[in-house]
């Protein structure tokens, strides 16, 4: 019986978007304890700010606030709510320091509300240092030697007391932001200067260097009569030195004695107790010097996280569920087991195979930024690859990564990109052990632990070994069965055994059926087999002699999307598990197959078989064998099951939803335009190039400006806006290398101040809906992901909505789609251009889904299941229905990338999006910027730096500015004429005119926001400094025309000071 | 490596790798009770506890070996497991490995086989008897393996007595002003010593077949019966002299210990079809009111339907309810299934030996 049986409503809070460090794990867990929660009886008000969560779903909760997580708008919300108590332990750091901020202003007070899981006692015992330490003394446990820095002259001080390298920690930040390792005094002073900033309480922990020392984290959990148990224990791969989020990590830990480990593990006890955390779930993480085995605790963390979402995925316990559970007064030993059902929640699992979890970064798209690991998290997305061995599970997440079909390819390396953590490492360490490096020379240049060197000399030695032996003939399975076994058993795909014997990768699996030679499944089951599972939580291992399958009746497939990255995250996982809801309700078995274990997809809760697989078409192939599945489907995961959906049909299996033709005809922009042109719709002008002189010739028929691009670079790297011959010619000058006539580069016109707009349609086979019209606010040039939107549009007329309409269901007939499709159009002066379409659900369909009441995904699936307009109720659905206005803000990680610039362009570099919900424009906005941690400043100093075609536009913007009582700065020019035109502005220096310039004054604190417009790289490149400072303080900034009005309006909203929340 | 098969006998057969060391192949096969251990970590304390006497172990963790050797994880002087199967054994030409260690004691090794699947086998139809032997085929296996399986079978039942002290070692204690303690040896782990070694003035180790007479001449003040191998039942002597001690002297029975002590109370004892062998069994612990994890390796229970009115089962095992524990504070006697001293596994029930002594010890009138 739960001890708190009087409580009947509670609030959760998210975490918000997602951005570096806090991701869909949350996500995860938050969906998680709102199910356990509402299925105790009790009411759950839940409230986060990020519309593409499968958490911020209707069903998920009673009552869905979307709304931005600052005090005063949860104060509106207890208000009108009464919830008794907040669990603030699942939304991530965001949701401990919100709670704080409550508790510290009196509101939980005011409104009668507990926080459940973790009091602000416990919240500062953790993550404030001070007292941190001080529990670690009575506990004596050791930690790094340190200090508390609070000015720059301390800082200094202590850096000469410890000694180079230091490691910089700053104060209540999310994924180390902000600091680092400091290897000299140069460095350091810099260092610490912007770490005291990135700490809201200007607090740095300035710390001895344990890099190079092995790495633990022990996942626990605790309940109010005291018992505890270690859910999972991890070890890095990478020692100390690189964040524990960019790090390799392995479970169970490998490198430790029974007891080593036992004595982690009654530190961690004694610390969780000390702490005062009476229920919940916590991580406590480790360092341990390889040689003396001395141990010091790093930090803890009173609260589910990432890793903990890790840690259920690995081992099957839901971290979080049970510790709702537990915070609603139950103890471990009251709940049962969800996988054995038979047996408690007050054991440790017990693992029979091996988890690997490795990190997706993005430096590629974030120029000038280094390659570096170091404190501070980089990473954007993570898989996890489980296999019977280490050497099994390592190769299979490198599968899982969709870097390269090989897992392993053979790659060029310098020496620094082993001994300097770095992304790419992990392939140079196999690559420096097939040029024949001892494991003794790797580790000193890794300080990676000799075990795991060793699992990969061993794959490495392996490697070789099968190129000479493996004689490719299907007649000698006696000879070659063996040794192609114990490939596959370490995990070598497909394509690198093709590569390693000369051959293409469907041989091989030819020879494999020939052979009969496949995986079979085996289940996490949380207790290594000692009792029956009920669960099919499933990995593949050719290990396993026996598959432990359960039979269902023709189930579809769902194929996931991977690790996030930039471009596809959560909003790709939240059209899965919506799906996979939709397909069950058809009375159909729904096998979800995905590798990301941060996703609610991968909830073995979520569909009716979970395989925990790598993406690649071998290995849904192998699944999709195994399970007999009627069919797949390939529309909600994003591009990576499109992007294998060919293999699999030529495998023999049946894609449910539009054709392969029908993608193709979308894909292919060849096909697309001739089908555009076919039903009379625009697109802009376009040519491809081999070189200058056949680019010389296409330029007046593409006209200028026109975006550039060599279309064999990945990411959209070297993409321009061109603005008149000068600027082509040197951009085919600067990127001659990338162009070529088998590489042609791709010249579009370029709409410039074109409105661009996204569209989601569904269309079944006698039947269409349009979702929604999302209007960007930014003007063409900005690529979708990364501008702001906003549903109803504001500025298209009634009349072009509805050709807009149209035109998407003229366009979807045309091409035969059977499910989801997402358009991008762009529209200057009245007329309708078609940029791009989509054949699969789109990054904006849960925002369209949320903003309307339109269940996108329901309708989208029921399409591909065939069903007919008049099996289903269409006639209700009407996105003009829509009452509110909701508009979408968007955050990005230039902060975490030192070296980047925050200028937008065609290339995705957002990592979350949020949503501002209000009764009119005005008020969606301003919560959609606060929500994007955007600040609305009311008074100070507004600077300007414009480029000569805006200054028009953004006259009386700034008049506007100045109206309310802000100061007006500018650069020389842009100040002039301001000036000109009777508006008082202070004229500040640009860069090169010498100092004190505008970024002195940016830097020193004098200005509030920012406005910085500019085109064409040379002016780009000069006004770099004024963003990236902007960036290091946190001073928005905004660099687009479009983008100033909607701030002013947001800025105007915030100044009056009321608004009004609501639930969905 | 040399193709072998764990072969059980119920027939079935298991192929894998016999592992070898660098100077040549393995000639020694052995036979014993196939039970499995889901310990990730602990290798060498589990091949060292003479509990494992006789006994062939499955490790469901598949990585095994990682962290090399040391005498300060051996639990006795000997190493009494009769077979080390994983999955996947660390074999790597470091010096002091664990591959080493055990050819160097005549173990034999398998790995490369589905150890999840063998788990499975053994859940489902209990812990029998098995081989592991080298051979070219799964035929050949079967008959070697028979012989050896046979051969094993015949040795004396009293497991028990083939690994208690048989001299009457004396040690001096750490605490001076602790009781002389009569430690009757059924297979004892060291860290049982150790841990009475902390409360003792002196300790006296006593064989399993040591009688009451012989224990009465050193007059113990508290008497503590060990850990050890098999089946209880077949442990000659050890109940009837316990017996003739309870409500004379504060008694702790650990694991067979406690086992004895119950059937010393009248109590009967049963197979669990494949018994609890791991670091991650919750007990429910009524003495020191916690409920908590613990290091458990025991084949045989204690029927609670057996155990006499006035005796109080304090402790369960969550897993499955069967009994983990008994105290009486009237007869002063402690029995405990598992394992408080740990050794591998976690130390949260280590309490319980301050309970012995510093309350039923220390609080005895004699």
């Amino acid at each position: 019986m739960p001890k708190k049986s009087n409580l009947k409503k509670v609030l959760i809070l998210g975490s918000g978007p997602i951005v570096i460090g806090q991701a869909c794990e949350f996500d995860y867990s938050g969906t998680q304890a709102c199910k356990a929660i509402m299925k105790e009886g009790i009411e759950v008000v839940l409230v986060n700010s990020n519309p593409a969560t499968i958490m911020t779903d209707p069903e998920i909760a009673t009552k869905t606030y979307i709304e931005p997580l600052k005090p005063e708008f949860l104060e509106k919300i207890l208000e009108k709510e009464r919830p008794q108590a907040i669990i603030p332990t699942l939304g991530g750091q965001t949701a401990l320091n919100l709670a704080l901020e409550l508790h510290e202003k009196g509101i939980l007070k005011k409104y009668n509300v507990e926080l459940l899981g973790a009091t602000p006692e416990v919240i500062r015992a953790a993550e404030d240092r001070e007292i941190f330490r001080g529990i670690l003394d009575q506990v004596g446990a050791k930690y790094p030697r340190s200090f508390l820095v609070r000015t720059y002259e301390y800082g200094l001080e202590v850096a000469t007391e410890l000694g180079y390298p230091l490691i910089l920690r700053p104060n209540y930040t999310l994924g180390g932001g902000g600091g680092g390792i400091a290897y000299s005094p140069e460095e350091y002073r810099s260092m610490i200067i912007q770490a005291l900033h990135e700490s809201p309480t200007s607090e740095v922990l300035v710390e001895e260097s344990i890099i190079g020392w092995k790495e633990f984290e022990l996942e626990v959990m605790r309940d109010y009569k005291g018992t505890f148990v270690v859910v999972c224990n991890i070890e890095n791969v990478d020692p100390c030195g690189v964040h524990t989020g960019d790090s390799i990590t392995v479970a169970p830990q490998m490198t430790l004695t029974d007891q080593q480990y036992q004595e982690m593990r009654d530190e961690a006890y004694k610390i969780i107790n000390l702490v005062g955390i009476q229920t919940g779930g916590a991580n406590v993480q480790f360092a341990v010097e390889p040689v003396t085995g001395q141990r010091v605790v790093i930090e803890m963390n009173p609260r589910v996280s990432r890793s903990s979402a890790l840690a259920s995925k690995a081992t099957g316990f839901p971290i979080a569920k049970i510790a709702a559970l537990l915070a609603l007064g139950y103890s471990l030993d009251e709940l049962k087991n969800d996988i054995t059902r038979s047996t408690p929640s007050s054991y440790e699992p017990a693992l029979d195979y091996v988890v690997t979890k490795i990190p997706r970064f993005a430096f590629e798209k974030f120029q000038g930024s280094k390659d570096l690991l170091t404190t501070q998290m980089k990473s954007v997305g993570e898989v996890m690859g489980i296999g019977r061995t280490f050497k099994e599970s390592l190769m299979k997440s490198l599968l899982s990564l969709e870097f390269h079909p090989e897992g392993i390819p053979d790659v060029a390396y310098t020496p620094e990109q082993l001994s300097y953590p770095n992304s790419q490492r992990i392939w140079a360490v196999f690559q420096i052990f097939r040029d024949g490096k001892t494991i003794e020379d790797v580790q000193e240049l890794t300080m990676i632990d000799p075990w795991f060197l060793e699992q990969i000399q061993q794959i490495v030695v392996f490697e070789k070994r099968f190129a000479k032996e493996f004689k490719f003939d299907e007649n000698k399975k006696d000879e070659s069965y063996r040794i192609l076994l114990d490939a596959k058993r370490m995990g070598f795909s497909d394509a690198r055994i093709a590569k390693l014997v000369g051959r293409k990768d469907a041989d091989i699996l030819a020879l494999r059926n020939k052979w009969d030679l496949h995986p079979k499944y085996s289940r996490v089951d949380t207790c290594a087999a000692e009792f029956e599972s009920n669960t099919p939580y499933l990995y593949s291992s050719y290990w396993a002699t026996k598959s432990e399958l359960p039979t269902f009746n023709k189930p579809v497939a769902v194929i996931g999307s991977g690790p996030n990255r930039i471009g596809q995250g959560i909003e790709f996982d939240y059209s899965c598990v919506r799906g996979v809801k939709a397909i069950q309700r058809n009375n159909t078995p729904v096998i979800m197959i995905n590798s990301n274990p941060e996703t609610v997809s991968t909830d073995y809760d979520t569909s009716d078989l979970l395989f925990f697989e790598p993406l690649t078409a071998e290995c849904v192939t192998e699944v999709l064998t195994a399970t007999g599945a009627q069919g797949f489907i390939s529309q909600l995961g994003g591009q990576t099951p499109i992007n294998i959906t060919k293999k699999l049909l030529k495998n023999g299996f049946n894609l449910l939803g539009s054709t392969m033709e029908t993608i193709d005809l979308a894909e292919d922009r060849g096909l697309f335009s001739d089908i555009c042109k076919k039903i009379g719709l625009r697109i802009p002008k376009s040519a491809m190039v081999g070189g200058y002189s056949q680019a010389l010739e296409a330029q007046t028929d593409v006209g200028f400006p026109m975006i550039c691009r060599p279309s064999f670079v990945l990411g959209g790297r070297r993409m321009e806006v061109l603005e008149n011959p000068d600027e082509l010619k040197s951009y085919f000058e600067r990127h001659k290398d990338y162009i070529s006539d088998d590489k042609p580069c791709l010249m579009d016109q370029f709409l410039e101040g074109a409105l661009e707009v996204d569209v989601d349609i569904i269309r079944g086979k006698d039947w269409n809906l349009v979702g929604g019209i999302i209007e960007h606010i930014e003007a063409a040039g900005v690529h979708s992901g990364d501008s702001m939107g906003v549903i109803p549009p504001q500025r298209l007329k009634d009349s072009t909505c509805e050709k807009i309409e149209e035109l998407s269901r003229i366009l979807a007939d045309e091409i035969k789609i059977i499910g989801f499709m997402n358009l991008q159009m762009a529209i200057k002066d009245d007329v309708i251009y078609v940029l791009e379409a989509n054949p699969r659900s789109s990054r904006s369909v849960p925002f369209i889904a949320k903003a309307t009441g339109i269940p996108l995904v329901d309708l989208g699936v029921e399409a591909i299941l065939g069903k007919t307009k008049k099996e289903l109720n269409l006639e209700k659905y009407n996105w003009r229905n829509i009452k509110n206005v909701c508009v979408k803000g968007v955050v990005f990680p230039f902060k975490k990338f030192s070296e980047s610039d925050s200028i937008l362009g065609p290339e995705m570099k957002s990592t979350g999006e949020s949503m501002g919900r209000g009764a009119d424009y005005s008020e969606a906005l301003m919560k959609a910027f606060i929500s994007s941690h955007v600040k609305l400043p009311s008074k100070g100093e507004v600077f300007f730096s414009l480029r000569e075609k805006d200054k028009d536009l953004l006259l009386p913007i700034a008049r506007e500015i100045k109206s309310m009582g802000y100061q007006l700065s500018a650069t020389t020019g842009t100040a002039a004429y301001f000036n000109e035109n009777g508006l008082e502005c202070t004229s500040l220096r640009k860069v090169h005119e010498g100092r004190p310039h505008c970024v002195d004054h940016i830097r020193k604190g004098n200005v509030s926001l920012v406005i910085n417009t500019t085109t064409g790289r040379k002016a780009i490149e000069a006004s770099f400094d004024i963003r990236r400072a902007c960036i290091d303080y946190s001073i928005p900034c905004i660099t687009e025309s479009d983008a100033s009005v909607a701030f002013l309006i947001a800025l105007k909203k915030r100044n009056e000071g009321s608004f009004d929340v609501t639930s969905l | 490596m040399t193709k072998g098969f764990l072969v059980l006998e119920t027939g079935e057969c298991y192929e894998g790798n016999i592992l070898n060391s660098s100077s040549g192949t393995v000639d020694f096969e052995r036979a014993g009770e196939v039970v499995f251990n889901t310990s990730n970590t602990g290798y060498e304390e589990i091949a060292t506890d003479p509990s494992y006497f006789s006994q062939i172990i499955v490790m469901t963790a598949p990585q095994q070996g990682n962290y090399g050797i040391s005498k300060d994880f051996w639990e006795s002087k000997d190493i009494h497991i009769q077979g080390f199967i994983a999955l996947e054994i660390q074999q790597s030409p470091r010096e002091h490995s664990w591959v080493n260690q055990l050819i160097k004691y005549k173990v034999p090794m398998l790995s490369g086989l589905d150890t999840r699947d063998l788990t499975m086998r053994l859940r489902g139809g209990g812990t029998p008897w098995g081989a592991i032997v080298v051979a070219e085929n799964a035929a050949m296996a079967k008959t070697k393996a028979e012989k050896l399986i046979q051969a094993k079978r015949g040795i004396d039942k009293d497991w028990v007595y083939a690994v208690s002290a048989k001299n009457n070692e004396v040690i001096k204690g750490e605490n001076a002003s602790g009781p002389r303690v009569a430690i009757i040896d059924l297979g004892t782990k060291q860290n049982i010593v150790r841990l009475a070694l902390r409360y003792s003035g002196e300790i006296k180790l006593f064989n399993s077949r040591a009688t009451p007479v012989e224990i009465n001449a050193y007059n113990p003040q508290a008497i503590l019966l060990t850990n050890g191998p098999g089946d209880p039942a077949d442990v000659k002597v050890a109940a009837e002299t316990t017996r003739s001690f309870i409500g004379k002297r504060p008694i702790y029975g650990i694991c067979m210990g406690h086992q004895i002590l119950c059937l010393a109370l009248g109590a009967k004892t049963y197979k669990l079809k494949f018994g609890h062998r791991g670091s991650n069994h919750p007990i429910k612990d009524e003495v020191i009111n916690r409920i908590y994890v613990s290091s458990q390796n025991h084949g045989y229970a204690v029927d609670p339907k057996t155990l006499p009115a006035d005796v109080k089962i304090t402790h369960t095992n969550l897993n499955d309810q069967s009994v983990a524990g008994i105290y009486s504070k009237e007869k002063n006697i402690l029995g405990i299934q598992y394992h408080p001293e740990a050794c591998p596994g976690p130390h949260e029930a280590q309490g319980l030996f301050g309970f012995f002594f510093d309350e039923m010890v220390a609080n005895y009138k004699f």
